[in-house]
């Protein structure tokens, strides 16, 4: 039997885990990933359920494409390629308006479409017109990859990092007024059409910042900027991207031990010094030594709830993790394999093929609806008690008008179709409330769909495919909720309080044991980020040096508080 | 600005992608296990190397992928790997540093009939002699002292010739005639495998289970000239293992020494043509545009594909342009239905062990019944009151591929033609329906409160996945002597050269054929290292130099 110790021991090969192990890697030191599935990847998934045919049960979209990650790690050598759409999303009502927003690449689409539909507005461009490149890039990575300030070091507004440079670039915009808000407000206010309202709120509910929560205004408007920003996917789906993270980890000498879950995280005299994997580990030793750190890319849950274990933590620690809330990221998630797109309402000069919207966000039709489905998702804690259209609205993808890899000739796949949801534990019908209703609920979505898209009947309908957060707590073991975000994104959740307080900087009350999931900030999507932050932390406390191909925010401030360098105050 | 059906080219730079122009020293067309394994030896070699995929995973039929969604993976192609007991990669690489472990159980392949008795197959042959003395005292004696033999035809003879390139038939028969091992392979090899087993044991029942080992893979059981091969499939028939996470995971774990030794690996990137350059190939397309450049390109595509549609057409050979026109494709396939349940298939028989059989035989009662079966299948019939085929448990020896507790993937598989009348589309709901009830003809438990997800793939479904297995042709061509030995694909491209100055072949339809017994990949890669001048880092298996020595000095 071999040794098998390691400097580093990264529990999860998904997104987050398989990053982190980069980074590590190609930083010098040994790194094992413990992954339970047969592929790393977590959320970062494609597959062919149906011969020839592609979805995407979890992740869709390239979110990250501000990341310093893709020249730090330097993906393009791993075969990272993309695809850059035309048309990133379109909206529709039960009335029959559609329209196309095009994406940065077409920004004369989304003119043509607010000339047709609020003419006396003129055009759409707004804020991100006031945010030209490299303001844009700045803005996002100041609230996105930038570790959240020490405990200790007061903040006041001026210590936020997008703050500063929303006062850097456009200092008459914005006022403090800003800060306070949640982004319906903020569309309230600046969005002067109602399904483009609706279209806002639900596409920062799938870009993980609820528009609802009070303060969150700022991350909610970066979060749909991140969607716009990259304007495209990766080519064949997610899991390209994901197999560049990790060939680059394996290239860098990381070792990658898939179908070897996780059981124990071992904490001797209060530090972690390796993991226990379950006994129908493929890897023959099943215990797996760090000299330096383990790293969780487990949500905060499951890292302290299951795998450390209440044994080594105090009351008052387990019951703060016990009560992160989930609550916002669980998706209902359908994939739908069919003889044509949608046409919506029939009008089929709505969404020309060439410039297809890649998502669709319908029925769009008032406010009303989106938030009677967040009372369903949040206040009445089930799946929609009523199936009527104002209970589903979804965000319905396609990619394989622009991407042939998807799907075979004569064919098209709408995957993912999104459904917000309770997470199962929050589900008063209880965890298996879902498959109960699964049919159910698959039927009514269809019907609607329909309804506003009359050529998705039954005979344009040739398979469907569903998986439920119930099951997606099965298929990844650190999806908590199946919540792909980890943690609400609400402004006690976030940034400094992410996903509490005492665990925002990555590190915990174990020696040698770091955080690196969704749980933390900045959240889901696969932005790389949380391994960046990270990487600040883990630097700041000796664990590891990188070479000069490693660059810091800008706004990170180290443990000591001291001012940052090179950024006006 | 627009492909169609390609995207848009950005106004802004947003991140680095693999470049539109790239050189390597290999570029190798398919990441089939055969394409790995060539690339994971060129790569230790120092030649920069990269393999181009068109799917979104590597493996081509290492394919451990969840079918059965959400929540349960199986093996949707490759699971009995019969050669690892041999394949030279096990020996060069120290692959359990990755986590690859094969299972490979003693209760190996059963039968079960319809009155309730069973016969089994071990890897341990006493237990497989105990097993077909229930039927047949003298068999089971009779089938020890053959497999005695027959062992040694395996060790000296016709493993060790699966890892070297082919010799022309004349030199071959004049090699063999040196020793007695060689002498009963060419006895062999004249002979049907009906024949063989004939020869071999006399109860019927023995005689089916061994017919349907010797032929599972493809052999016509009236037609000689293959013989060779039935104590290979025989042997091998008690010899399988399971690669322990899924199959992929030998896939995986081949990437994994590919990129430590620098090499790249690009998928969802199908490659649309070689480009050649004064006669010479010099590299590749991909569809999305991207050029390759290469000093040596490696196919692991079919000729059909290779030379009738890569390779463009003037840069052809004739004798190869015939081959790709004229190449037979395999003429059988498998119909596999995949089942997720809350318990596992339980059969009803004398004999309990039956449940833990690695392979399960069922639906034939006689040899008869199983020639019948092979009659319909190379007619190109689908007859439902004679199939049977074999089921395996998947999750019995490999637990990893679900996670919902207590809960099982199987599936039954059974040999179909390529192409049936009426088409695949109009008979796959049939024939699966077909199945299930067969299947639970033996395993009592199979009712429909047991299954959670049921799905069937087909001969069609095959090649959907995976385009270059034309009507499901799993080996890329048929097993018959034209397309064997020498002349698999033509004795124009041997050890895995081509007449086209660049190019090399090292896919399942060149020698020695397919089903991961990485033949094809470790003998191109030979080929490919001696070409380009760098060191080998690896030297042949003692037991592949013996069979140098013996046979061919």
């Amino acid at each position: 039997m071999r040794d098998e110790t390691f400097d580093i021991v990264v529990v999860g090969g998904g997104h987050n885990g398989s990053t982190i192990a980069a980074y590590l890697a190609k930083s010098g030191l040994s790194v094992a990933v413990c992954e339970a599935r047969p592929e790393c990847g977590g959320g970062q998934e494609n597959t062919e359920p149906r011969p020839g045919f592609r979805i995407d049960p979890h992740a869709t979209y390239l979110y990250g494409g501000a990341a310093p990650g893709f020249d730090q790690l330097e993906l393009w050598k791993y075969g990272m390629r993309m695809v850059y759409y035309p048309s990133m999303s379109g909206v529709v009502t039960l009335d029959g308006v559609a329209a196309n927003m095009g994406s940065r690449w077409r920004p004369d689409i989304l003119e043509e479409s607010a000339r047709r539909f609020f003419p006396e507005q003129g055009g759409g461009g707004g804020l991100v017109d006031a945010l030209p490149e490299p303001a844009m890039r700045e803005l996002l990575r100041s609230l996105f990859w930038t570790p959240p300030h020490p405990r200790q070091h007061e903040i006041d507004e001026a210590d936020l990092p997008w703050w500063q440079v929303f006062r850097k670039h456009v200092p008459e915009l914005w006022t403090e007024r800003l800060l306070d808000m949640s982004y319906c407000d903020f569309l309230e206010e600046f969005v002067p059409w109602e399904p483009a309202r609706v279209l806002g709120a639900m596409g920062a509910w799938y870009c993980g910042a609820h528009p609802n929560w009070d303060g969150m205004m700022l991350p909610s408007l970066g979060g749909t900027m991140l969607f716009g920003y990259s304007g495209g996917s990766p080519r064949g789906g997610m899991h390209t991207y994901a197999h560049a993270i990790i060939r680059c980890a394996i290239a860098h000498g990381a070792r990658i031990l898939t179908n070897s879950p996780v059981e124990e995280i071992i904490v001797r005299n209060g530090r972690a010094v390796g993991v226990q994997l379950s006994a129908d580990a493929s890897f023959p030793e099943k215990t797996i030594w760090a000299r330096k750190a383990v790293i969780s890319g487990a949500d905060v849950k499951q890292t302290f709830l299951h795998l450390v274990g209440p044994q080594h933590m105090d009351a008052g620690f387990a019951q703060r993790v016990a009560d992160v809330s989930l609550k916002g990221g669980s998706l209902f998630v359908m994939s739908v394999i069919c003889r044509e797109l949608p046409k919506y309402h029939g009008r089929e000069d709505a969404f020309p093929e060439d410039i297809y919207p890649s998502c669709v966000v319908g029925p769009a039709d008032s406010m009303d609806f989106f938030y009677a489905q967040t009372r369903d998702a949040y206040s009445h804690k089930k799946v929609p008690a009523s199936l009527t259209p104002e209970h589903l609205t979804m965000m319905i993808c396609s990619h394989d008008q622009y991407d042939p890899t998807r799907t075979v000739d004569g064919y098209h796949v709408l995957s993912p179709i999104y459904l917000e949801c309770p997470p199962p534990q929050y589900d008063v019908d209880g965890p298996e409330g879902y498959n109960r209703r699964k049919q159910e609920i698959v039927d009514a979505a269809l019907a609607l769909i329909e309804r506003m898209a009359p050529n998705m009947h039954a005979d344009n309908i040739v398979d469907v495919f569903v998986n439920t957060p119930y099951d997606s707590e099965f298929r990844n073991a650190g999806m908590s909720g199946g919540n792909w975000y980890g943690a609400r994104q609400s402004a006690d959740q976030w940034f400094g309080t992410r996903p509490i307080p005492e665990l925002a900087r990555y590190r915990t009350p174990i020696d040698g044991l770091y955080l690196c999931s969704q749980s933390m900030h900045p959240g889901g999507l696969c932005l790389m980020a949380v391994p960046y932050n990270l990487m600040h932390i883990l630097i700041e406390d000796g664990i590891v040096e990188p070479a000069s191909w490693w660059y810091p925010s800008e706004w990170y401030v180290p443990e000591s508080g001291r001012p940052m360098a090179g950024v006006a105050r | 600005m627009m492909r169609r059906g390609y995207g848009i080219e950005p106004t802004e730079h947003i991140l680095d992608e693999f470049p539109e122009h790239s050189k390597f020293d290999v570029a190798i067309v398919g990441g089939g296990p055969n394409g790995l394994i060539a690339a994971a030896y060129l790569a230790r070699a120092g030649l920069r190397t990269i393999v181009v995929e068109r799917r979104h995973e590597l493996g081509g039929g290492l394919a451990t992928e969840e079918t059965l969604f959400p929540g349960y993976y199986t093996n949707t192609h490759a699971v009995y790997h019969m050669m690892t007991d041999y394949m030279p990669l096990f020996r060069d690489f120290d692959l359990d540093v990755h986590g690859l472990t094969f299972v490979k159980p003693n209760a190996q392949t059963a039968a079960v009939f319809t009155d309730g008795t069973s016969l089994m197959l071990c890897n341990q042959v006493e237990d497989t002699k105990d097993s077909i003395a229930k039927f047949s005292q003298r068999d089971a004696n009779s089938f020890g002292k053959v497999m005695r033999v027959w062992r040694r035809l395996v060790d000296d003879v016709i493993a060790p010739g699966t890892y070297l390139p082919p010799m022309p038939p004349m030199d071959m028969i004049e090699a063999f005639e040196r020793t007695g091992a060689g002498r009963e392979v060419l006895r062999l090899t004249e002979m049907s495998p009906i024949e063989i087993i004939n020869e071999l044991v006399e109860d019927d029942r023995v005689r089916m289970l061994l017919l349907y080992a010797a032929c599972m893979w493809g052999l016509n059981p009236h037609e000689s000239g293959l013989g060779f091969l039935v104590p290979l499939y025989v042997d091998r028939a008690a010899n399988k293992a399971l690669c322990y996470g899924g199959s992929h995971k030998l896939a995986g774990t081949l990437s994994r020494e590919i990129l430590r030794n620098g090499g790249v690996v690009l998928d969802n990137a199908e490659v649309t043509s070689f480009i050649v350059e004064n006669g010479r190939v010099t590299g590749l397309e991909v569809f999305d545009g991207r050029v390759i450049e290469a000093k040596a390109v490696l196919s692991s595509l079919p000729p059909p594909l290779t030379f009738g549609r890569l390779l463009p057409a003037e840069h052809v050979p004739s004798d190869l342009k015939r081959v790709a026109g004229e190449w037979e494709w395999d003429d059988w396939s498998f119909f596999t239905l995949a089942i997720a349940t809350n318990e596992a298939p339980r059969y009803e028989t004398d004999d309990p062990w039956v449940n833990d059989a690695f392979m399960v035989v069922t639906g034939f009662d006689s040899t008869e019944q199983l020639l019948r079966h092979w009659d319909n299948v190379l007619a190109g019939r689908l007859d439902l009151d004679c199939v049977g085929g074999h089921a395996t448990v998947e999750t019995r020896y490999d637990p990893t591929l679900v996670r919902i507790p207590g809960h099982h993937v199987s599936f039954l598989q059974v040999h179909v033609p390529g192409e049936v009348d009426g088409g695949w589309k109009a008979r796959h709901d049939e024939l699966a329906d077909c199945l299930l009830a067969r299947w639970g003809r033996y395993a009592h438990n199979l009712t429909p409160d047991n299954i959670v997800l049921s799905r069937a793939e087909s001969p069609l479904d095959i090649e959907t996945r995976l385009p270059n297995m034309v009507h499901g042709s799993i080996k890329h061509g048929a097993y018959n002597a034209l397309q064997m030995g020498v002349f698999r694909p033509h004795d124009t491209c041997v050890a895995g050269r081509t007449p086209v100055e660049g190019l090399y072949l090292c896919g399942a339809s060149s020698y020695p054929g397919g089903l991961v017994i990485g033949g094809p990949g470790y003998i191109a890669a030979n080929s490919v290292a001696d070409d380009l001048g760098v060191q080998k880092w690896w030297a042949p298996p003692r037991y592949v130099q013996r069979y140098r020595e013996v046979y061919l000095s």
